[in-house]
C-alpha cells in the first residue's frame, strides 16, 4: 500500500529539547521517524503533552527541531530560509484545532480564503469573488457564505473554511491538529467525510493529529502512536485492532462507544502520566506497563518491524521479517 | 426523588428549554446527549439553581425530594449545595481558586458546611483524595491548581463533590477536557460513587459512548427540547428518532465504518 516513490515527506530522527527552569531540558520529541505518502492519512495519536503538536508544528515550519532533518521535496524543510521557505510553504498547508482563533475577525470570508492566492500571485483580484465561490462549494458551503464574517458562522462552518483555506493552494500536504475535536460528533462525522473527499479527489497527503484512537481508525491509512515524546507503534489504520505495543493496548480499551460491551468492567490505568521534564530512562512506558522487565528500565527500546508494516518499540515482542 | 415536570427556561425572552420532564430515582444514573446548544448544560444548572446570565425558569417546577427547588431562599440553598447536591464542572481547574492551595479551599469548603477543626478537615480531604486514587494526597493538599493536570484536577473536584455524600451529583461534561485513558479513570470512579454511596447523577455529555456506558437512563436532547429518552437498550436498540440515529452513527466506533 505505501510504495517509495509516492514518498512526499521524510521526517528523519527528529529530536526537539525545550529549556526548562532549573538549568534542565525538556524533551518533546525523541528521535521520531515518520514518512508521509500522497493521498495517504497519516494520524498521528497521543495524549496531551506527548509531543504531537510540537511535532506537527516542524512541517509547517512555525518551528524547528534540535536535531534531525525533515526532507520534502529532496530539500531539507528546517534549512530552508527567505524566499526558497516563502515559496515551499505553498506545498505545505495547515488547519488548527481552533477555526475561530485562525482567522481575522474582521476580514471577510471571500478574503480569509484567498488571502494565500493572492499571497503568492495566483490570481488577480478582479477573481476573488469567483474563487471564493468556487472554494466554498468545495467545501459544501453556499457560495453566499462569501461575503460573511467569520462570527456570523458555527464552528463547523468555520472550520470547513479553514479547510478551504488550506486547500486554496492546492497543497501536496494538509496538516490538521486536532483540527475536529471542537466540534459535535454530528459535525464532526461529516468533516471527516469532507476531508476524505478532497483527499481521493486533489490526492493530498493529510497528517491528523488527535487524542480519539475511534475517529483516526475511521480514515487514517498510517497510525503513529506517541507516548512522552516517542513513537511507541507504527501500524496501518485498517489493522487498529491488532495492535500490539501495550501502551496502544491501553488505549483501545479505554475507548467508550455505543457497540461495546456494557457489562465489561473498565480497567483503566491508575497511574498518570510522567512529566516530561523528568521521562524515566529506558522505555517511555515503563511506569504504567504491567509487563515491565528489567530491559525496559535499562534501555530504550527502538522501532522494530514486527508485521507487515507494523513497527513496535517494545523489548517484549519479537521482530518479524515480512 | 428528583423530578423535573414540563420546565420552560428563557434567557431574556427566548426560550432555551422547553417543556421538560424526566424524573431520577435513588442511585440511579442519567445522562443527557446532545448537540452544543440543545439546551443540556441549562438544565442541570437550573436543578442547581445556577442559570447563567439571567436565566430564569418561566413554567414548570423542580422538586428534590418533594420538595420544589425553585422557592429557595439564599440561605436554603447555601444549606442544599455542596451537601445534598454537589455539582462537577467541566474543568475543575476554573472552580478552585488559583491562588490557594488545595488544601486551603478544600478546608474551608469542609468547614462551611460542618463544625470540625481545621485538622480534622485536612484529615478527611485528604481521605477523600485517596477515595479518588489520587497518588500523594498529601502532596495535592499543598499544591496550586495549575501545578496538576486536568485528570488530577477533574478528580479533586469529584472528591470535593463527594465529601459530604451527596443525594444527587450534577456533572457537567466531566471528561471531556480529558484524554481517554484519564476519561476512563473517571468514568469507573463516578461509577464506583454510585454503587457506594448510592448517590443518583445527572451527568451532561456529548459522548454517547460514555452515556451509553454509564447511564441507566439517556436523554436525547435537540432544541430544547426532549428528542428521545429511554433505558439505554431502548435508546441504542429500540425505536428512535431519526435525530437520535443521526448521533448514533456519528459516534467514532472501532466497530464502525472506514471511510478509506
Amino acid at each position: 500500500m505505501f510504495e517509495e516513490k509516492d514518498v512526499i515527506l521524510e521526517a528523519r530522527h527528529i529530536v526537539r529539547r525545550f529549556p526548562a527552569s532549573g538549568g534542565r531540558e525538556l524533551t518533546a520529541c525523541n528521535d521520531i521517524n515518520l514518512t508521509f505518502y500522497r493521498g495517504k492519512t497519516l494520524g498521528l495519536i497521543g495524549e496531551s503533552g506527548c509531543g504531537k503538536s510540537t511535532f506537527m508544528r516542524f512541517l509547517v515550519r512555525l518551528d524547528v527541531p534540535t536535531e534531525g532533518e525533515i526532507i520534502f521535496k529532496g530539500k531539507d524543510l528546517t534549512k530552508l530560509k527567505g524566499e526558497e521557505l516563502r515559496q515551499t510553504r505553498q506545498y505545505i498547508q495547515m488547519v488548527f484545532q481552533d477555526p475561530g482563533g485562525s482567522f481575522h475577525p474582521k476580514m471577510k470570508i471571500r478574503d480569509i480564503i484567498c488571502e494565500p492566492l493572492m499571497n503568492f500571485g495566483r490570481i488577480k483580484p478582479s477573481e476573488k469573488d469567483a474563487v471564493a465561490r468556487k472554494l466554498l462549494e468545495a467545501v459544501d458551503l453556499p457560495g453566499e457564505f462569501a461575503y460573511r464574517f467569520p462570527h456570523n458562522m458555527s464552528g463547523g462552518q468555520r472550520q470547513r473554511i479553514a479547510i478551504a483555506r488550506a486547500v486554496a493552494l492546492e497543497p501536496e500536504l494538509i496538516v490538521m491538529d486536532e483540527a475536529t475535536c471542537a466540534l459535535d460528533v454530528s459535525v464532526q462525522k461529516t468533516m471527516i467525510e469532507l476531508i476524505c473527499k478532497l483527499q481521493k479527489e486533489k490526492n493530498i497527503a493529510v497528517g491528523f493529529v488527535s487524542h480519539d484512537l475511534g475517529l483516526i481508525q475511521s480514515f487514517a491509512h498510517q497510525i503513529a502512536v506517541m507516548y512522552l515524546g516517542s513513537i511507541v507503534e507504527i501500524l496501518p489504520g485498517e489493522d487498529v485492532g491488532k495492535a500490539r505495543h501495550p501502551y496502544t493496548q491501553t488505549l483501545l480499551r479505554a475507548i467508550f462507544d455505543t457497540k461495546m460491551d456494557f457489562t465489561k468492567k473498565i480497567e483503566p490505568m491508575d497511574s498518570e502520566i510522567p512529566s516530561p521534564l523528568d521521562a524515566p530512562a529506558g522505555c517511555p512506558f515503563q511506569t504504567r506497563c504491567e509487563h515491565c522487565a528489567a530491559i525496559c528500565r535499562r534501555e530504550r527500546p527502538v522501532l522494530k518491524s514486527i508485521g507487515k508494516e507494523h513497527k513496535a518499540a517494545c523489548h517484549l515482542l519479537a521482530e518479524a521479517t515480512v | 426523588m428528583l423530578e423535573i415536570k414540563n420546565i420552560t427556561i428563557c434567557y431574556k425572552d427566548r426560550p432555551a428549554v422547553k417543556h421538560f420532564s424526566m424524573t431520577l430515582r435513588q442511585g440511579e444514573i442519567a445522562s443527557f446527549v446532545g448537540e452544543s446548544g440543545s439546551g443540556k448544560t441549562t438544565v442541570i444548572r437550573a436543578v442547581m439553581g445556577l442559570l447563567a446570565g439571567g436565566g430564569r425558569v418561566v413554567e414548570g417546577d423542580i422538586l428534590f425530594e418533594g420538595k420544589s427547588l425553585l422557592k429557595n431562599t439564599p440561605a436554603q440553598w447555601r444549606k442544599l449545595r455542596g451537601v445534598d447536591i454537589s455539582m462537577v464542572f467541566q474543568d475543575s481547574g476554573t472552580m478552585l481558586n488559583p491562588i490557594r492551595k488545595i488544601g486551603n479551599v478544600f478546608v474551608e469548603y469542609i468547614r462551611t458546611h460542618q463544625h470540625i477543626s481545621k485538622a480534622e478537615a485536612w484529615q478527611r480531604g485528604i481521605a477523600m483524595l485517596e477515595r479518588m486514587r489520587l497518588p500523594s494526597s498529601g502532596n495535592i493538599m499543598n499544591s496550586y491548581p495549575f501545578q496538576l493536570s486536568g485528570g488530577m484536577r477533574q478528580r479533586v473536584g469529584i472528591a470535593m463533590a463527594m465529601t459530604f455524600q451527596p443525594k444527587l451529583l450534577l456533572a457537567d461534561e466531566p471528561t471531556s477536557a480529558l484524554d481517554v485513558t484519564t476519561q476512563a479513570q473517571i468514568v469507573r470512579q463516578m461509577m464506583e460513587l454510585r454503587d457506594e454511596y448510592g448517590a443518583s447523577i445527572l451527568i451532561v455529555t456529548h459522548n454517547l459512548g460514555v452515556a451509553a456506558y454509564m447511564s441507566d437512563w439517556i436523554v436525547v436532547m435537540k432544541d430544547g427540547e426532549i428528542s428521545d429518552s429511554g433505558n439505554r437498550d431502548e435508546i441504542l436498540n429500540g425505536v428512535h428518532s431519526d435525530y437520535a440515529q443521526k448521533l448514533l452513527d456519528a459516534v467514532p466506533s472501532l466497530r464502525g465504518p472506514r471511510y478509506v
